[in-house]
């Protein structure tokens, strides 16, 4: 690999295959967002018990970002960085789901309430 | 059998094709293509990338809210075989088919003519706008200078026989 080519593919980052590797995945937004952030859930994972295998014995965890910090100190300048921003943005808005992939293809689901409120027999729908 | 719906861009999925991606908490994340799995690698929201279903119906570019939108379900208990029943949902089907077409091309006409009439604003606008920015001809000065009218040089023609030598088409032999 030149040095063109290193600096300007991926942002320059190293490693951009190894890190997107099914092993290194890391939470999806709907996963955050459905059940990491339901308050019960939250404080649970801020307050988790001393893992030695963790960065930082896993006592600085960033909910949002689904990432471990070494110290406080560490954690709070992550908080007000933009990289955490950015992230905080994205999770205001409804998560993407399969339920929405299907929808968007027009397969409901059953049991669910259909979208309109009358539900029209075949025979006697309007044009 | 089942057909399947793409995560990524909502396209039916046959069996035998395409691929699937199972989370870590089971769900299950099917694909049409490999373009649609590496956009999921890449972890791109399919709602703002634009050639998917997603995007279409929340952009609102497509029919969302419509009653023969409910008839297709995703069915958990299996019915038993009825031979009328089979006959009337087919039926039924064709039927609540053709109307969800007409029902897509209406509104699909709609959008245009309210889109029509955006695009013609903006063209007039633009054209206004470049008609403004762009350099103004301006018609010449008269002036006395310009009136003169231009003398032609002479130039003394050369005589272009053959017979006379010079410039290589004599037809006689050149002599150093």
């Amino acid at each position: 690999m030149g040095r063109l080519r290193r600096s300007r593919a991926h942002h320059a980052r190293r490693d951009v295959h190894r890190a997107s590797r099914t092993r290194a995945r890391t939470k999806d937004l709907d996963q955050i967002q459905l059940i990491d952030l339901d308050p019960k859930n939250r404080v649970k994972l801020e307050a988790q018990p001393i893992d030695y295998e963790l960065p930082g014995l896993a006592q600085h965890y960033c909910v949002e970002c689904s990432k471990y910090y070494e110290t406080d100190n560490a954690l709070q300048s992550h908080w007000r960085s933009k990289v955490h921003k950015r992230r905080v943005k994205q999770l205001k808005e409804p998560a993407y789901t399969i339920e929405e992939s299907e929808r968007a293809a027009g397969l409901g689901r059953e049991g669910k309430r259909p979208t309109s409120s009358t539900i029209p027999v075949s025979g006697d729908v309007a044009m | 059998m089942r057909v399947e719906k793409c995560y990524f861009c909502s396209t039916s999925v046959y069996p035998g094709h395409g691929s699937a991606f199972v989370r870590n908490d089971s769900k299950v994340f099917r694909f049409c293509t490999s373009k649609c799995h590496k956009n999921f690698k890449m972890k791109r929201n399919p709602r703002k990338v634009r050639w998917t279903k997603a995007f279409r119906k929340a952009a609102g570019k497509e029919m969302t809210i419509d009653s023969t939108i409910d008839f297709e379900k995703r069915r958990n208990v299996p019915v038993r075989y009825d031979r009328d029943l089979v006959q009337t949902t087919i039926q039924a089907m064709k039927r609540v088919g053709e109307i969800k077409r007409k029902r897509e091309h209406a509104f699909w006409k709609n959008r245009m003519a309210a889109s029509r009439e955006k695009q013609r604003a903006h063209r007039k606008k633009a054209l206004e706008a470049a008609k403004e920015s762009s350099t103004k001809l301006v018609t010449p000065l008269e002036s006395p200078e310009s009136s003169k009218v231009r003398e032609k040089i002479k130039v003394p023609a050369k005589s272009r026989s053959a017979l006379i030598q010079g410039e290589g088409r004599s037809m006689t032999m050149d002599i150093d």
